[in-house]
């Protein structure tokens, strides 16, 4: 697993530190400059992580080695898929999460309680790094067959505008509250006035997080699947 | 040699849709041989090695490496087998040290010696990147990761695809001398018939994902042989048994059986004046994959020109 682990570091580690750069001067430009509101500002930090970071991750841990040809050496080895995908799972967690924590600081450093409670504002950062925890295998799973890595982006950012658009209705008392329960981006809602309408919290984070494990485990299946390659 | 064979495969197919790549091959693989699998490109071969190692599943049948089955025991099959893929992509990105460290720990066999051995016999620098090596050094390097555990079976899938002529002698010569010092399986798949004749004890062909024909290859080349005759033999000829392959000449025919001591016999009853020639392996899998095809649809009969 160590070399594993290794693998996907040296592999992916640009990608975490471009992401961790552009989220962290985002925040820190921003909130330096006020040109928005402090909460306005850290909600646009958080869209563009939970836009970019899933769909960087996702993309780049398996539909990359398959156009590359690296992934078959990789499945040719006596390990299991678990363990490849466990090793890449890991690796995509570090790239949602960290650009998340680095952006979150230099928010709360620059702000301070001065407009917005640096709690809630850890918070926000919070809800949205579980949300784009929960988007990032959805999109693993569903791009992991893809043989190319321009449409598994292309299938990822179809799913982000997907849910985007079906769980910011939320917010409307038309949408049916039943999409909460199964929306990645359920944890961003759990606050505000349209976490009255939602399901309860325990509902909101644990039904995603089933729907995850459900969807991890398929895509270990699918990670071995040279059908359709004779 | 163990009285196992080391690959079995009984009634296996495999479609991918509607295209059947494999329709019910048989297939037995002996300890201690060199194993050629011939086959045209898109014969199945690929796919049949990709069963072996348990990354695709059989529609029907059974299959056996080692005695394990893949589809459950893919994990002990690989840690006990070298394989050198088709095209073999690397990790790019990795020097050649980096890579040995990478893939090492996967294999509790690794002999380290024997692969720093292997590093100075096929010239390998340790300190390049892979993807800087050039595609000969690259197949070494494959070469050396499937032989450094020290396999019981080593499955080398077109291993020289892509290599100039060269490169691919230097390959083999690299590969014999190994097998010389080693009691080890080999099972080579290819589609380049020169370059598996020096070092195959047996060989199967594989057409159109059926085995048309597995036999010793010393047993081939004594029994598979060129019939010369004048070209108003060719009615007898056309009769013969194990007839593979018929073509006419001006005032010659010439025909390829499978048995030869069967033609001779006709041959002599007929009191046919002939003449015997020996054939490469090449030439026998020529005959055995575009010959038989066209002797069966050869009606009325084929003219070609030699």
């Amino acid at each position: 697993m160590r070399n594993l682990l290794w693998k996907e570091w040296h592999e992916q580690s640009w990608k975490l530190g471009f992401a961790c750069i552009v989220l962290g001067a985002l925040a820190l430009i921003g909130m330096r400059s006020r040109i928005l509101a402090d909460q306005t500002m850290a909600m646009w930090v958080c869209c563009l992580g939970i836009m970019l970071l899933p769909l960087l991750s996702s993309t780049g841990l398996v539909p990359a080695e398959r156009s590359e040809g690296t992934l078959e050496s990789l499945l040719v080895l006596p390990v299991s898929a678990r363990k490849i995908l466990v090793a890449k799972t890991v690796m995509g967690i570090a790239l949602c999460v960290l650009p998340m924590i680095v952006a979150a600081l230099a928010s709360v450093l620059v702000t301070g309680n001065r407009e917005y409670p640096a709690s809630a504002m850890l918070g926000m950062y919070g809800r949205f790094t579980v949300a784009s925890l929960y988007l990032f295998i959805w999109m693993l799973a569903l791009t992991i067959h893809l043989p190319s890595e321009t449409r598994a982006g292309a299938l990822a950012m179809g799913m982000v505008i997907f849910w985007g658009l079906a769980t910011a209705g939320f917010a409307e008392p038309s949408t049916p509250r039943s999409l909460a329960a199964i929306s990645p981006l359920a944890p961003v809602y759990v606050y505000g006035s349209a976490f009255e309408r939602c399901p309860p919290l325990v509902v909101m984070v644990l039904v995603p997080a089933v729907i995850a494990v459900i969807l991890w485990n398929w895509a270990c299946k699918r990670l071995t699947n040279l059908e359709g390659r004779p | 040699m163990s009285e196992q064979p080391v690959i079995e495969m009984r009634g296996v197919a495999k479609s991918f849709g509607k295209n059947h790549v494999l329709r019910g091959v048989d297939l037995s693989v002996p300890a201690g041989q060199t194993f050629a699998f011939l086959g045209r490109n898109g014969a199945g071969k690929t796919t049949t090695i990709r069963m072996l190692l348990g990354l695709l599943k059989p529609d029907a049948g059974q299959v056996r490496v080692l005695g394990l089955d893949p589809r459950f025991q893919q994990l002990e099959i690989r840690r006990r087998v070298g394989y050198v893929a088709e095209d073999q992509v690397m990790f790019g990105w990795m020097r050649v040290k980096e890579l040995l460290a990478f893939i090492a720990p996967f294999y509790p066999t690794w002999d380290a010696a024997w692969a720093a051995e292997l590093v100075n016999r096929f010239e390998l620098p340790l300190a390049t990147r892979v993807k800087h090596l050039s595609k000969g050094q690259g197949v070494r390097v494959a070469l050396l990761l499937a032989l450094a555990h020290r396999p019981e079976l080593v499955i080398l899938d077109d291993p020289t695809l892509g290599l100039d002529p060269i490169m691919r002698k230097e390959f083999l010569r690299d590969l014999v001398s190994y097998l010389q010092g080693e009691k080890v399986s080999v099972f080579f798949s290819s589609h380049l018939l020169y370059e598996v004749e020096p070092v195959a004890d047996s060989v199967v062909i594989l057409d159109h994902g059926r085995i048309i024909r597995q036999a010793e290859t010393e047993d081939l080349r004594a029994n598979v042989k060129r019939i010369l005759a004048p070209a108003d033999a060719e009615e007898i000829l056309r009769g013969l048994p194990g007839l593979l392959d018929i073509t006419r000449a001006g005032r010659q025919v010439t025909a390829v059986v499978e048995t030869i001591a069967a033609a001779r016999t006709v041959l002599a009853a007929a009191n046919v004046t002939y003449q015997e020639i020996d054939l490469n392996l090449d030439e026998i899998f020529e005959a055995y994959v575009i010959g038989r095809k066209e002797t069966s649809n050869a009606q009325p009969p084929l003219e070609r020109v030699a």
